[in-house]
């Protein structure tokens, strides 16, 4: 069943990835500044050397980035899922399908992209 | 000794493609129908290892992989340092012929995967007549991008690590962590620009749409199975494909992706022994007849 999309529903799934991206970390040499928008709210993600420095709601305006991943509140529940469904299980598949945009510059987050990946799927509920 | 040896067999054999010669590795195991399997792009034979080590194959089928030339154990042909590699339609088609004579092998039965499966189309096409029964894994006449490949192929990003993130999100959740993670180290082992090469003939060269009039499955059988988390290849993709071919028959795979052989074996030999029994219960015809 999917979820209207309110920044209601956006906030609480920030709150949620907030929770779960500190004290993420990867012996991997990645500094980068990552923000993941769920609906309407931006969450700001500092990385520094493989290693979550700072995570938050971006409060106030003239935030910047790096790169972007954005969607709406009902495509990160479904990628959320502990089994998600076929077409909703990663973040290629949701930008194919126009559920997810992936913008900025590029070329840290390919450099990354497997840590990248698993750093958007924090959220996911156990199976 | 006491360690259980597996099955399979791996020898070179030098082939003559395109006027070039290239040492080719294979591996193979059992014995009866010769089964020769293509692997997915940017990756190697052994993604047919689980295969190759059932005995409700090999007991009735003859199965061989091998890396084509710039994969795997399988060098690139000479002077291969002052060119850029490109797998064209031509190229591909002329490689897996040459390999099925260089073998000696009557009317094979083959199995291709992704780029494999595009090829079996093509093959289908041009030589129902050779081949017993042509089996595409993750097979359509063309599908949308999903990503643009430059990425796979410059300096400032680890090739092996991009190819092997980005088909990540094609392996089924499903899958499991051992099967998932052997299939991505492929990805990571490939050969520089070697994937982006491959889809050339993926994305510029074998666009097959409209091409695929007069594919005569009463001759040569045709199985297309496609993964139901593929969104590369879609099993709509798969599905408009067969659309346009009487007589493919077609099985959409419950929780696997695009790699099905390789990312969760167990799954797909629920789909694949069924399509084996129909092969190995058909009656034998010669070539050209």
């Amino acid at each position: 069943m999917d979820t209207i999309c309110t920044d209601a529903g956006g906030a609480r799934l920030a709150r949620r990835f907030v929770e779960a991206v500190r004290g993420y970390a990867r012996p991997r040499q990645v500094d980068a500044d990552i923000c993941f928008r769920f609906g309407g709210i931006p969450v700001l993600v500092a990385v520094r050397g493989g290693q979550v420095a700072r995570a938050g709601i971006v409060e106030g305006p003239m935030c910047s980035w790096d790169f972007s991943l954005s969607a709406g509140a009902p495509a990160w529940e479904r990628f959320w899922r502990p089994f998600p469904e076929a077409g909703w299980h990663d973040v290629f598949a949701l930008a194919k399908r126009g559920e997810m945009a992936i913008e900025g510059n590029l070329q840290p987050l390919m450099a990354n992209l497997q840590y990248v990946k698993d750093m958007a799927a924090l959220g996911r509920e156990a199976a | 000794m006491t360690a259980a040896l597996e099955p399979i067999v791996g020898r070179y054999v030098t082939l003559e493609v395109a006027g070039r010669r290239c040492r080719v590795y294979f591996e193979e195991a059992g014995q009866g129908i010769p089964l020769v399997c293509l692997h997915t792009a940017g990756a190697d034979g052994r993604q047919y290892r689980h295969m190759m080590c059932d005995e409700a194959v090999t007991s009735r089928f003859r199965v061989m992989a091998f890396d084509l030339p710039w994969h795997g154990k399988s060098y690139p042909p000479e002077g291969w340092q002052d060119e850029e590699y490109r797998l064209s339609t031509d190229l591909y088609v002329e490689t897996v012929m040459t390999f099925c004579a260089a073998l000696g092998l009557e009317r094979p039965a083959l199995i291709g995967c992704s780029i494999g499966g595009r090829i079996v189309l093509e093959l289908a096409h041009r030589h129902s007549d050779r081949f017993r029964a042509l089996i595409g894994v993750e097979a359509a006449d063309y599908q949308e991008p999903w990503y643009d490949t430059s990425w796979l192929h410059r300096p400032d990003v680890h090739g092996g690590e991009v190819c092997a993130a980005l088909v990540s999100g094609l392996v089924a959740p499903q899958s499991p962590s051992l099967h998932r993670h052997e299939t991505l180290w492929q990805y990571m082992q490939g050969g520089p620009g070697v994937f982006r090469g491959d889809l050339y003939f993926y994305r510029v060269d074998g666009d097959l749409r409209g091409r695929l009039g007069g594919i005569r499955t009463d001759l040569c059988p045709l199985f297309l199975l496609t993964g139901e988390y593929d969104f590369s290849c879609s099993p709509q993709d798969t599905l408009r494909t067969a659309g346009s071919i009487p007589g493919a028959q077609v099985s959409i795979m419950r929780e696997v992706g695009h790699f099905p052989m390789s990312e969760n074996p167990g799954q797909f030999r629920q789909y694949l022994l069924p399509v084996l029994d129909q092969i190995s219960a058909a009656p034998v015809r010669t070539q050209g007849a």
